[in-house]
C-alpha cells in the first residue's frame, strides 16, 4: 500500500491560469448558447 | 456512391492501415507498445483524447439528435470542462507519478489486490461489450444503405484497426487518432458550410426557422431529476460521469500515461476541456441545418432504404395512400417555412409548427407500417445523416464524410482495444499468472490480447442486432458501477481511507445505483454517477473509520 501524500507536483501557477482560462472559455460558450437560444426561440 | 468517393474511402483505410504498421519498428518492447515509453507530446495525446470519445455514433447518432431534437444534448457535456480541471490537479499526478500501466494497478499499491482486480475486471466486461456496439452502430446503417451484409461492413473497419492496433500498438492508436480528429473535423466543418450554401434562405432565416420549432433550445435550467439533459444534471451529474470516464476509465487513462510529463498530461486533458463543447455544438448545428434543409428538399417518408424498401413491397396500398399525405403535409410545411423567412411573426409561426405536426404525424404512422411489415424496431433517426450524405453532399464530400465516419468508429475502437489489452495482460496475465516473465513474452501476450478482443468486438458487432437485449443488460450493468469506481479513485485519494472501505464501498457504491434504477427508473441516468461515487466515498469512510477502531481495540 502507498500513502496518497507521496504524488508527486501540486498544480503550477501556469496551470493554474490555464484552468482559470478554461472556465472562462465555456463560460463564454454557455453565454452564446443563450443569446442564441434567446434570440432565435420565441 | 460516386467513384471518387469509393476512392477517398478505400485510399484512407489503406492508409491508416499502413501507416499502423509502419510504427512497429517504434514498439519492440512492453513500455514502448502500451505506453509509447511515454513520449508523445501533449497535443497528439490531446487529440487523441477527443478521438477515443467521438465515435461513429457521434457522427450519426448526434447530428440525428440536432436534426430531430436539436441542441439541447450539449448539456451532456457542461461537466466536462469542471471534470478536466479536476481530474488534472487530482488524478494526473496520482497515475502519472505512480508510473503505473492501468489505473486500476495504482488502486492495488494504494488498497489491495482485490479492489484492482475488481475495478479491472468490471472495465473489461463494459468496454469489451461497448467495443462492439461502437463498431456495430456505423455497420448497421452501412449495411442498409449500401445493402452489403453487416458481417461484411464491420470487416470493412474492424480488420484495418484490429491489424494496426495489434502491430503498431498505443503509437500506431495515438497518430492515427491525430489523422482521424483532423479528417472528423474537416468533415464537420464542410458539411455545415454546404448545407449553408444549399439552403435557399439565409442562415438567419434558417435559424429562425429552426428556432421556432425549438431546435435552437440549448439550455434548460429546471433542476428535475427525471429530465435526462438539464442544464444542472450537466454541471453536476456530467462532472461526475466525466470524471469517471476521463480519469479512471483505462480507454482514457492510458492516453495520458502516454505524454512526456505531469504537465504534459495535463495539458493534453485541456484540448478537451478547451474544444469539446464548441464540436459537439457543431456537430449538433450539422443536425438543425440539415433539418431545415429537408424543409426545402423533398426527405423520404421514410429513412432506412431497407424498411422503406420492405414497407413498399409488403402494403403497396397502404404506403401509396400515406406517401400521398406526406407529399401534401411536405408542401404545406415548406410554404410555411417560406413564411416565416419572408415575414417571421406568430402566425407563421404557427402555420409552420403545425405543419410540422402533420409531417410527423405521417411519418409516425409509416414508422409503424415498417415495424409490422419487418418485425424489427423501425426508428429511423440514425438514418437521416447517411441520407444527406449520400444524396445531397458534392462528389468528394460524400467519400469524406463516409471515411470520417469509418475514422471516428475506428479511433475509437483502436484505443478501447490497446486498453482492453492492457488491462488484460497487466492486471490479470503479469499480476496473476506470470509476475516474473521476460519482457518479450509481455509484448507477445499484449498483441494477442489486443486480436482477441479485436476478433471479440467483430462477432459481438456482426451479432449485435441478435444480441441487442444482452448488450442492453452489459450498458446498463456498466452505468451501475461508472459513479462507484471514481468513488474508489477519490477514496484512494484520502489519507484515512483503508482498503477494506474501498471494497465495501464499491459494493456499496454498485448496489445503490442499482437499487435507485430499479425503485426509480424515472431518475436520468447521469444522477446515477452522483449517487454512486458519494456513496462509494461515504460508506468507504465509515468502513475504513470502524476498520481502524477494531484494530486500535485489539492491540
Amino acid at each position: 500500500m502507498t500513502s496518497p501524500r507521496e504524488s508527486p507536483a501540486p498544480a503550477t501557477p501556469t496551470f493554474r491560469k490555464t484552468l482559470i482560462r478554461v472556465m472562462a472559455v465555456q463560460v463564454g460558450a454557455v453565454l452564446l448558447l443563450w443569446l442564441l437560444q434567446s434570440h432565435y426561440t420565441p | 456512391m460516386h467513384a471518387l468517393d469509393w476512392i477517398i474511402v478505400v485510399v484512407y483505410l489503406a492508409y491508416v492501415g499502413i501507416d499502423g504498421i509502419r510504427r512497429t519498428r517504434r514498439s519492440t518492447e512492453i513500455e514502448g507498445y502500451l505506453l509509447a515509453n511515454r513520449s508523445l507530446p501533449w497535443w497528439a495525446v490531446g487529440l487523441s483524447v477527443m478521438a477515443t470519445q467521438l465515435s461513429a455514433v457521434t457522427m450519426i447518432g448526434t447530428t440525428a439528435q440536432g436534426a430531430t431534437d436539436g441542441l439541447r444534448f450539449i448539456q451532456f457535456y457542461f461537466g466536462l470542462p469542471l471534470a478536466m480541471v479536476i481530474i488534472g490537479v487530482t488524478l494526473v499526478p496520482f497515475l502519472h507519478g505512480a508510473k503505473v500501466y492501468t489505473a486500476y494497478e495504482y488502486l492495488e499499491r494504494r488498497f489491495d489486490a482485490k479492489t484492482r482486480s475488481l475495478t479491472a475486471f468490471l472495465f473489461l466486461i463494459s468496454r469489451g461489450m461497448s467495443c462492439g456496439t461502437i463498431l456495430a452502430a456505423p455497420g448497421v446503417v452501412f449495411a442498409s444503405v449500401f445493402g452489403w451484409p453487416i458481417g461484411l461492413t464491420v470487416a470493412i473497419m474492424g480488420a484495418p484497426t484490429v491489424l494496426y492496433t495489434v502491430m503498431g500498438g498505443v503509437q500506431a492508436v495515438t497518430w492515427a487518432d491525430v489523422k482521424q480528429m483532423v479528417l472528423v473535423v474537416t468533415a464537420i466543418a464542410a458539411v455545415i458550410t454546404v448545407a449553408l450554401l444549399k439552403l435557399p434562405v439565409s442562415p438567419d432565416d434558417a435559424l429562425r426557422i429552426a428556432g421556432s420549432v425549438g431546435r435552437l433550445r440549448a439550455l434548460d435550467f429546471h433542476f428535475d431529476l427525471t429530465q435526462q439533459y438539464t442544464f444542472w444534471s450537466g454541471v453536476i451529474g456530467g462532472t461526475f460521469l466525466m470524471m469517471s470516464y476521463f480519469g479512471t476509465d483505462q480507454s482514457q487513462v492510458q492516453r495520458f500515461l502516454t505524454a512526456k510529463s505531469v504537465d504534459e498530461a495535463r495539458s493534453s486533458l485541456l484540448i478537451s476541456a478547451y474544444w469539446k463543447i464548441p464540436l459537439q455544438a457543431a456537430v449538433l448545428l450539422v443536425g438543425v441545418l440539415v433539418f431545415v434543409f429537408y424543409l426545402f428538399e423533398k426527405p423520404p417518408m421514410l429513412f432506412n432504404p431497407a424498411h422503406d424498401r420492405r414497407a413498399r413491397e409488403a402494403e403497396p396500398a397502404r404506403y401509396q395512400a400515406l406517401a400521398a399525405q406526406y407529399g401534401a403535409a411536405l408542401a404545406d410545411r415548406d410554404a410555411a417555412a417560406r413564411g416565416i423567412a419572408a415575414h417571421d411573426a406568430a402566425a407563421t409561426r404557427d402555420a409552420f409548427r403545425a405543419a410540422e405536426t402533420r409531417v410527423e404525424g405521417v411519418r409516425t404512422e409509416a414508422l409503424a407500417l415498417a415495424e409490422r411489415v419487418t418485425g424489427e424496431p423501425s426508428k429511423d433517426v440514425n438514418y437521416i445523416i447517411p441520407h444527406f450524405v449520400l444524396f445531397d453532399l458534392p462528389v468528394g464530400l460524400t467519400g469524406i464524410f463516409i471515411a470520417a465516419v469509418m475514422a471516428a468508429a475506428m479511433s475509437a475502437v483502436a484505443a478501447e482495444l490497446n486498453s482492453l489489452a492492457t488491462a488484460s495482460v497487466i492486471d490479470f496475465y503479469r499480476r496473476w499468472v506470470r509476475p516474473v516473465a521476460p519482457d518479450a513474452e509481455y509484448l507477445r501476450a499484449s498483441k494477442v490480447a489486443t486480436a482477441l478482443w479485436g476478433i471479440f468486438a467483430c462477432v459481438i458487432a456482426t451479432y449485435a442486432v441478435s444480441l441487442g437485449s444482452l448488450i442492453e443488460v452489459v450498458n446498463r450493468f456498466g452505468s451501475f458501477f461508472y459513479g462507484s469506481i471514481l468513488g474508489v479513485f477519490l477514496l484512494a485519494m484520502i489519507p484515512k481511507a483503508r482498503a477494506l472501505g474501498a471494497f465495501v464501498g464499491l459494493i456499496a457504491g454498485m448496489l445503490a445505483v442499482g437499487a435507485v434504477n430499479f425503485g426509480r427508473p424515472d431518475v436520468a441516468f447521469l444522477w446515477h454517477n452522483v449517487i454512486g461515487a458519494v456513496t462509494v466515498v461515504v460508506v468507504g469512510l465509515a468502513i475504513s473509520s470502524l476498520s481502524r477502531r477494531a484494530v486500535v481495540a485489539s492491540r
